[in-house]
């Protein structure tokens, strides 16, 4: 295991800028922290998971598949050097591990890998949760982790480019991750995980009956920011653009919470209500995902319940389902 | 990849968000998660308000029209023309030929300065812009009975109120995120009145939903004011130490019986005093309103008495209270307070005031200010078709499409002898202008917009403008430069911002160097002053407050034999007006691709017209196609439409009557005729 003094942290990272485009979280001037490049804001390793979804920086919310001149198809010139992200935290890992395998899955979405492939992961977790709270390590599903062990951070590499990526960094005497990672894990349980487990459970034995989505969709003012939050949702809409020079063809993220994501063009929608779409939305995540995949794909991340306004998100629907339904 | 915090450019709520850019180019929009008006939200055009900023339609060059046909033309000619056209019908009609209107979309510094131009360069007050279509009628019905046309309170008093009167505000849709906080306030136990009689969202939460005719809001309130009084409900504390000319009011509502009031309204008795008795009962009611008080023939009336109902039971001046009109675009609280009005000054200092004419004139270095009260907008088309006004510079508004009665609007615009746009798209006017300058959007320029809770917030430049497009300030800079005037070189929107600081006392100790977290609330008088987030606390800004009283007026154009239902008009959830980013943005245009018209399930049937079903819908003034909405939300008789819509464009029907004192076009009722395309 390797080691890395807070103070250390951006020559750390510096020294990777030749090789990698580094993201990592930081602080914008409001207050607002987020995954950004390292030379627009101090980097912001400690608190909550960042606002926008990591997964972003591969499926970002709106992005060009290619242009068309005088016949000619063009698609975006590939990055000079592969992303380094870091700031994933352990649900953030498992989100991503999710849609890696979803975008993968039969027609393989190039669009998606032109980025991912070749980028390196970076996990984050230990006492730099909010108020220094422990995120549980997550052992895997990334390159590198980066634990915080309340002074400095333990660095940990799980692939060949991991180990690349830190070889330089001097080893550490502290306890080997096997050691430490499982016994922290064991130390907290997760209501939401309990909690999401079992609305899953009364979704799938059909137990949530139509009023109760309709007493949720009344209280949806179809923002979307749920859809535009989740890191597992990957729906998209596209689009042309026509000029007189060219056409260029982008898609942006889609939002089953509009009419007009299942509209049929007849005019007929089979999803024509909040309650409805919101039920869907739901579903889907808690009874569809399952089948099709073995796991739901809600990873507790806590970025709808954030962003919803009207407090709406997953986990406030789950705890209310499970408080009227169990 | 860059992120540039700016504020957004649809509704007044002025939430804030992150731009993201790559290589020049916008991907996407992260609200700010500190901000203390959206708190980490915003509604579905928030999300996408970066995506209409690099449509292929977007303007790119000044355009000049040659033989009846718009022409790329360079910067240096079209700059020329519009000032030597300007002047050339100056010269022969007189100052006050020409007419500036100004944009509730364009920040502070540009409203400011186009006012400036207006009235320093081309000596004419004839400026003036589209708050007067949304809330002239609560600039002039507030600062009568408080002294300030503003909302009293601040977005976050929603959470902190006992009950909430919503009375023409379809909130989450219109104001979504002051919307949620509402939906949040009830399932923290917070009762609603929703007065509309379309059953909106807010309806379904509502503890009382009030669905009363059409512009009888005035016997409403009246109504509910009667009970109060009687039932001994009425602050009398607060009316003896803060107020004046109550006996004046009581004698008013005297005869506003539970039964007359129904009688006017629709309403059952009953639920005119359970109105009365929720609102008056709490400790703390905050009332919220919007067009459907301001856009009547009646509209000040209206205004007046919301501002009595709240004095009458001492709602106002403390947290989780007060008069609250929802301003609708995202600067159009900015166009006020900066004087693009015909009237005011910046921070409604009057043009009629020989002191504060000579304080403007000494700090712009002219002799002389015009003192004439100038034409509202809502006017301009009248006095064109009576041959007073020649020539419109209109600065990223699209009159034909917003105004009332557009077969008069397209009459009049294409009859002007100069007609010069400034906007982002060639819009349905940009499009019959003589010339077209090409401005850069929210996303493109800094400058400041002010929300509707007073709050002075700041844009960021997230990208370049496309092509030849500049910001509208540059370009009012560049045109007063070539009218000979130097009185208008700013290498900055912070310097403008200094210059209307030091000449508007509202506006005192707003300075960039104080606006980075959050913006600060008017009033702000000096650079130590916090900012106010809650107004008349111990005193209404007139001193005491004001009651008038009010009689019921009917609408302009009634429903009857010929024309037998009530059209009110309003818009989408998903568009914003005439569509000119909204209907470029795919998911957005997408979900409301068309114009329709909600009309009720009953009068479908008589009428044998199914959803979906093409109708034709005539007034006295137009008829147009659209498709039939059937639906609960609408009352039978009543039919409404949204303006967005260019093809089917609701403003063909509406009426162009005025309220005689805010010059509010009667939006909300007009009489018309539905009929099943065959």
């Amino acid at each position: 295991m390797k080691m890395l003094h807070p103070d250390q942290l951006d020559r750390f990272f510096a020294s990777l800028a030749p090789t990698w485009e580094l993201r990592l979280p930081i602080l914008l001037p409001d207050g607002t922290r987020v995954i950004g490049c390292p030379n627009d804001a101090p980097h912001s390793l400690h608190g909550a998971p960042v606002a926008g979804k990591p997964t972003a920086a591969f499926f970002p919310q709106q992005s060009t598949l290619f242009t068309v001149t005088d016949g000619a198809i063009e698609e975006p010139p590939p990055a000079d050097r592969p992303l380094f992200i870091v700031g994933f935290h352990p649900r953030d890992l498992a989100c991503l591990r999710f849609i890696d395998r979803f975008f993968a899955d039969g027609c393989r979405d190039d669009c998606y890998f032109r980025v991912r492939h070749g980028a390196a992961i970076g996990g984050l977790s230990g006492y730099c949760g909010p108020a220094g709270s422990l995120i549980p390590p997550a052992g895997g599903d990334c390159d590198v982790e980066f634990f915080w062990d309340r002074s400095s951070w333990l660095v940990i590499a799980y692939s060949a480019t991991g180990n690349t990526l830190i070889a330089d960094l001097p080893e550490t005497a502290a306890p080997e991750a096997a050691e430490l990672f499982p016994q922290l894990a064991a130390e907290l349980p997760d209501e939401n995980e309990l909690l999401i487990r079992h609305a899953s459970a009364l979704l799938r034995a059909n137990r949530v009956p139509d009023l109760f989505w309709a007493d949720i969709g009344d209280r949806c003012i179809a923002c979307t920011g749920c859809n535009l939050a989740c890191p597992t949702c990957t729906c998209f809409g596209v689009q042309d653009w026509r000029s007189a020079q060219k056409t260029e063809r982008s898609r942006m993220w889609d939002s089953c919470q509009l009419d007009g994501f299942m509209r049929e063009a007849g005019g007929h929608n089979p999803l024509g209500s909040e309650a409805e779409r919101t039920r869907r939305r739901i579903h889907h995540k808690l009874a569809a995902d399952p089948e099709k995949w073995g796991e739901i794909s809600c990873f507790l991340c806590g970025r709808c319940d954030s962003v919803c306004p009207t407090g709406i998100g997953i986990i406030s629907v789950a705890r209310e389902m499970v408080a009227r339904f169990a | 990849m860059k992120r540039s915090l700016t504020v957004c450019p649809y509704c007044g709520v002025g939430c804030t968000f992150y731009l993201v850019s790559n290589d020049g180019r916008l991907v996407g929009v992260e609200p700010s998660t500190t901000s203390p008006v959206n708190r980490g939200g915003l509604c579905v055009k928030g999300w996408n308000a970066y995506a209409f900023v690099h449509h292929p339609d977007r303007l790119t060059t000044p355009l000049v029209r040659r033989d009846g046909v718009l022409h790329p033309a360079s910067w240096d000619e079209a700059l020329n023309l519009v000032v030597e056209r300007l002047q050339a019908v100056q010269a022969t009609h007189g100052k006050d030929a020409v007419m500036f209107a100004s944009s509730a979309k364009a920040t502070n510094e540009e409203n400011y300065l186009l006012m400036k131009l207006a009235r320093a360069v081309f000596g004419t007050n004839n400026i003036d812009h589209c708050a007067r279509l949304c809330h002239s009628s609560t600039v002039t019905g507030l600062a009568e009975t408080f002294g300030s046309g503003a909302m009293t309170n601040s977005i976050s008093c929603f959470d902190q109120t006992d009950v909430i009167l919503i009375i023409g505000s379809n909130t989450t849709e219109q104001h979504p995120l002051i919307g949620s906080r509402i939906l949040n306030a009830v399932q923290s136990g917070t009762h609603l009145i929703v007065a509309d009689n379309r059953r909106i969202r807010l309806a379904r939460h509502a503890a009382l939903h009030l669905r009363h005719k059409n512009g009888s809001d005035v016997a409403l309130l009246n109504g509910m004011m009667h009970v109060i009084i009687a039932e001994g409900l009425a602050d009398q504390e607060f009316i003896a130490d803060r107020t004046e000319n109550y006996a004046a009011l009581a004698a008013s509502v005297a005869d506003w019986t539970p039964e007359r009031t129904a009688a006017a309204t629709g309403l059952a008795a009953a639920e005119v005093v359970a109105a009365a008795r929720l609102y008056a009962g709490a400790e703390r009611a905050m009332i919220v309103y919007s067009m459907g008080i301001t856009q009547h023939s009646h509209g000040v009336d209206n205004v007046r008495c919301i501002a009595s109902l709240a004095m009458l039971t001492g709602n106002v001046g403390r947290p989780g209270t007060g008069v609250n009109p929802l301003r609708g675009q995202n600067n159009v609280q900015g166009g006020c307070d900066m004087g693009a009005l015909p009237d005011l000054f910046s921070g409604y200092q009057k043009v009629a005031d020989p002191l504060v004419r000579g304080k403007f004139a000494h700090t712009w270095g002219v002799s002389s200010l015009p003192s004439e009260p100038g034409l509202p907008l809502t006017r301009a088309m009248d006095a064109a078709s009576e041959g007073c006004l020649h020539g419109m510079f209109i600065m990223g508004e699209n009159p034909m499409l917003s105004d009332p009665d557009q077969g008069h609007a397209r009459t009049v615009l294409e009859n002007l002898e100069l007609l010069v746009v400034q906007d982002i798209f060639l819009t349905e006017t940009a499009a019959i202008a003589d010339i077209v300058l090409p401005a850069a959007c929210f996303a493109e320029k800094e400058g400041t917009f002010t929300n509707t809770e007073r709050r002075v917030q700041r844009l960021h430049k997230a990208v370049e403008p496309p092509g030849q497009a500049r910001a509208d300030w540059e370009i009012i800079c560049a045109l007063a430069e070539r009218a000979g005037y130097g009185g208008m070189r700013y290498t900055s929107p912070e310097e403008i911002m200094a210059e209307a600081a030091s000449l508007t006392p509202i506006y005192g100790g707003i300075a960039y160097g104080r606006l980075d977290r959050h913006g600060l609330q008017w009033p702000c008088p000096d650079k130590t002053h916090p900012g106010t987030p809650i107004m008349h606390q111990d005193r209404f800004t007139r001193g005491l407050g004001y009651f008038t009283p009010v009689a019921h007026r009917l609408s302009a154009e009634l429903p009857d034999a010929e024309y037998p239902f009530v059209l009110t008009t309003g818009r989408t959830y998903f568009h914003w007006h005439t569509g000119s980013m909204t209907r470029r943005t795919h998911l957005l245009d997408r979900e409301e691709p068309r114009s329709f018209i909600e009309l009720n399930p009953d009068d479908a049937a008589r009428l044998g017209i199914r959803h979906r079903d093409m109708v034709l819908v005539s007034s006295r003034r137009g008829e147009i196609t659209t498709e039939a909405r059937v639906t609960g939300m609408v009352i039978a008789g009543v039919l409404f439409m949204p303006f967005h819509f260019a093809e089917g464009a609701a403003n063909a029907l509406t009426n162009n009557a005025l309220d005689p004192e805010s010059s509010i076009p009667e939006f909300k009722v007009c009489a018309v005729r539905l009929e099943k395309m065959p």
